[in-house]
């Protein structure tokens, strides 16, 4: 995360604090929202890349990523919370995986695009412990969605290519799991401890000057969350 | 205005989960079909390599170490980009749109020669069986054309288009104008204006046109290039100077010589890739294929070639014969004249007697009734090159389609006016040098054109004839040529010599195999020392 990321956080901390609202012992609160770090660390597996005047070999790999987090959390028993989480979308950078040069191309660990995307999760975690217990882990399961947008090839990805290269990366449905410790601070604010892992998968196809390139791509992320909640 | 961009803001900003145009693009597609359109502008690049990388990948096959032996090593780098464009094909009713495909191959590299505003080579290819062949795609190992003209030209800093020809590649053309001059010729033209419109697009180049026009090409490319040169004259377009090489240019001689009987090697394939190209262009070579052909290739010959199987695969199946063009049972008319033209070479003093009888035999292609009418209206009305007092004009009045089409599309049809350069090696089997390069530069002589035989008349000669078996002269300035293709020549025939020894042939057997083998591989063993010759001859004339 970078500086500017965190004053951000920092200020929608701000903000909900001075709308805050008493902590009402006894009674839960229904409703939280968190706001934190997310740490995305990409263990990408692509299929080799495919099309005309590719040589073996060419794949590609993924950068991590940390961006500001943010979810929303609702009370559904004293065991159940449904979470609703998403990243402000990061730009992630994909590099070149394979030969040092193409011709003399330089592609091995050259950025070769950059892709936003907005990947949104709702899950149902299970909280052990009882409601007021300082320390509660949980686990959870649910469904992510993945889009990418903003998908961009730089001048080295343009290079490697050919020309010019539109991208497109298909969205991506699949499961996420977390697991979690929730610590409680004070009265409404608590802080949290997530490892999340899901399946985001995406077929890659480059257009470089009508000259077609695929590949498919498992992203497999694993992210680490933390966060700082305000129940209300 | 403002209103719009504050919509279009508005948009982006609720909907962040879609692009908003802001991907991206890929290159600018033009969808006219008109002449010389650039379809994708910039166009793809199929591959880039530095002057270093160009000669460590050439320098990996025997063949690619042989090359630059002749080039000398690489002075740029290349970046093949790989264009698709509009031209023409022929049809009887008249021009119609087709798409095309070229290499244009660009110097890339600091040193001055490699950058900046450089000439641009104009290249026409040969006779190519593959229709899949894409001169631009230099990782194909197969493109030994391309490899050639990479390292010669654009490896030294010219900027090279190499047109893959309508009926090739992508081309949506439904047959290939093979020596069609002025499909032909119109294709190179739109190919060079489609280049130009590239150039300053193309990735990561700081090379632009600097004005000059060369224009080369070798076999059925040297007459593709003659015959552009002819055309961009006609049109009056700038050309600096052209190299036509090895090239069929007096087509209705060279017809008539095969038909007498001096059979070239390729003939077979040559034949019906000719009589598709002027039967879809002019529509009256036959009423049907079975009309020249015999019967066991007639059904399938029209559409045969170029073909995406291999032209060894069509032979051994039986789509074409290998080498026999005539049949071996030699029509007899009654007229003692055609008769004696009509009859196998026999001629015990010829070198060439046992080449041109390969072309004879019982799995013949053509009919010996074509071959009877064709040589027929050839005695009747004799090409001038052919006469035992040569006058080298075209016959009067052919009324045989097929010679009428030759004459039609014969180069002796225009004069250059700026330097010519006609290289050739004077014992192709192939394309034979005498028929078509000397005759063509005497009928230029007839008509005033000064021509260079020796090295002397050089300087105050338009066309210069070179084979380099006989050089130029004390001075000749293609000596380096002339010599590396002798010793080329010679280790072609040492290599197929001593592999005929080793196998336990004897001394007689091991001089005719070696002289077979230089026979056989003489066609493509001149192209690189022309094309040397070629470049020589045009640096005389860079940045002038």
């Amino acid at each position: 995360m970078n500086n500017r990321n965190m004053i951000t956080a920092g200020v929608a901390l701000a903000v909900l604090s001075a709308g805050a609202s008493a902590w009402a012992a006894g009674n839960m609160a229904n409703n939280e929202v968190r706001v934190g770090a997310y740490i995305v660390m990409y263990d990408a597996k692509a299929d080799d890349l495919t099309g005309p005047y590719v040589p073996p070999g060419v794949n590609v790999d993924v950068k991590n990523v940390t961006t500001p987090y943010f979810a929303y959390l609702r009370r559904l028993s004293p065991h159940f919370v449904a979470q609703l989480a998403a990243g402000v979308p990061p730009k992630t950078e994909t590099v070149g995986k394979g030969p040092a040069t193409l011709g003399s191309v330089p592609f091995n660990g050259q950025v070769v695009s950059t892709a936003k995307w907005f990947s949104p999760s709702i899950l149902v975690n299970y909280v052990f412990r009882d409601e007021d217990a300082a320390l509660r882990p949980y686990l959870g399961a649910g469904v992510n969605y993945t889009r990418f947008y903003d998908l961009k090839s730089t001048a080295a990805g343009d290079a490697a290519n050919g020309g010019p290269t539109a991208i497109k990366l298909s969205s991506s449905t699949g499961p996420v799991f977390t697991a979690g410790l929730r610590w409680h601070i004070k009265d409404n604010w608590s802080a949290y401890a997530s490892y999340d892992v899901a399946k985001v998968n995406s077929d890659y196809v480059g257009d470089t000057a009508g000259v077609i390139r695929k590949t498919h791509i498992k992203f497999n992320p694993s992210t680490l969350v933390l966060s700082v909640g305000y129940a209300f | 205005m403002k209103t719009l961009a504050l919509r279009i803001a508005l948009l982006c900003s609720v909907a962040v989960l879609t692009a908003c145009g802001s991907d991206t693009p890929t290159s600018a597609v033009d969808n006219s079909t008109t002449r010389g359109t650039l379809v994708e502008n910039p166009p793809f690049r199929i591959a880039s390599v530095d002057a270093m990388t160009l000669a460590a990948e050439l320098g990996a096959s025997a063949s690619g170490t042989q090359l630059l032996q002749v080039t000398g090593a690489p002075a740029c780098g290349v970046d093949f980009n790989y264009m698709h464009y509009y031209t023409v094909n022929a049809s009887p009713t008249g021009d119609v749109p087709a798409s095309a495909s070229a290499a244009l191959m660009i110097p890339t590299g600091a040193a001055p020669a490699c950058s900046g505003p450089r000439p641009i080579l104009l290249y026409a290819h040969g006779t190519q069986t593959d229709k899949a062949a894409n001169l631009a795609d230099i990782t194909d190992p197969n493109n030994s054309e391309g490899a050639l003209i990479a390292a010669m030209f654009a490896a030294q800093g010219y900027i090279v288009v190499a047109p893959n020809y309508v009926g090739y590649d992508t081309s949506d053309g439904t047959f290939h104008p093979y020596l069609n001059a002025d499909a032909q010729s119109k294709d190179m033209i739109d190919a060079l204006t489609a280049a130009r419109k590239a150039l300053g697009k193309v990735l990561a180049s700081t090379t632009t046109d600097n004005g000059q026009l060369f224009i080369s090409g070798y076999s059925q490319g040297g007459y593709v290039a003659m015959a552009t040169h002819k055309a961009l004259q006609a049109a009056g377009m700038t050309v600096t100077a052209s190299a036509p090489m090895s090239g069929p240019y007096a087509l209705e001689a060279f017809g008539d010589a095969v038909f007498f009987g001096k059979v070239n090697l390729g003939s077979t394939i040559f034949t019906p890739l000719l009589t598709t190209s002027y039967q879809k262009s002019y529509g009256n070579i036959y009423s049907a294929t079975s009309d020249i052909f015999e019967d066991a290739y007639s059904a399938s010959i029209e559409g045969l070639l170029p073909s995406t199987t291999p032209i060894d695969t069509l032979i051994s199946t039986g789509k074409l014969p290998q080498l026999q063009l005539f049949n071996s049972t030699t029509p007899v008319t009654g007229n003692a004249t055609l008769d004696a033209l009509l009859a196998e070479p026999s001629d015990p003093n010829d070198p060439r007697t046992p080449l041109f009888r390969l072309g004879f035999g019982t799995m013949n292609l053509v009919k010996n009734s074509f071959r009877v009418a064709y040589v027929a209206d050839a005695a009747g009305q004799p090409d001038g090159a052919l006469l035992p007092q040569p006058t080298f004009q075209l016959a009067t009045a052919p009324t045989n389609t097929l010679r009428l089409a030759f004459k039609q599309n014969d180069l002796r049809s225009w004069i250059p006016q700026v330097p010519v350069l006609m290289c050739g090696g004077g014992n192709d089997p192939v394309v034979f040098f005498p028929v078509n390069t000397i005759t063509i530069s005497y009928w230029w002589e007839a008509q005033g054109v000064p021509v260079a035989r020796t090295a002397v008349a050089i300087p105050t000669s338009l066309v210069t004839v070179l084979d380099l078996e006989a050089g130029l002269g004390a001075g000749d300035p293609f000596a380096l040529a002339e010599g590396g293709f002798a010793t080329a020549k010679g280790a072609i025939y040492q290599a197929a010599y001593d592999s005929t020894v080793a196998a336990g042939g004897d001394a007689a057997a091991a001089d005719q195999a070696g002289q077979f083998a230089v026979v056989q591989s003489y066609h493509t063993t001149v192209a690189p020392f022309c094309s040397a010759a070629a470049r020589g001859f045009f640096s005389q004339f860079l940045g002038g």
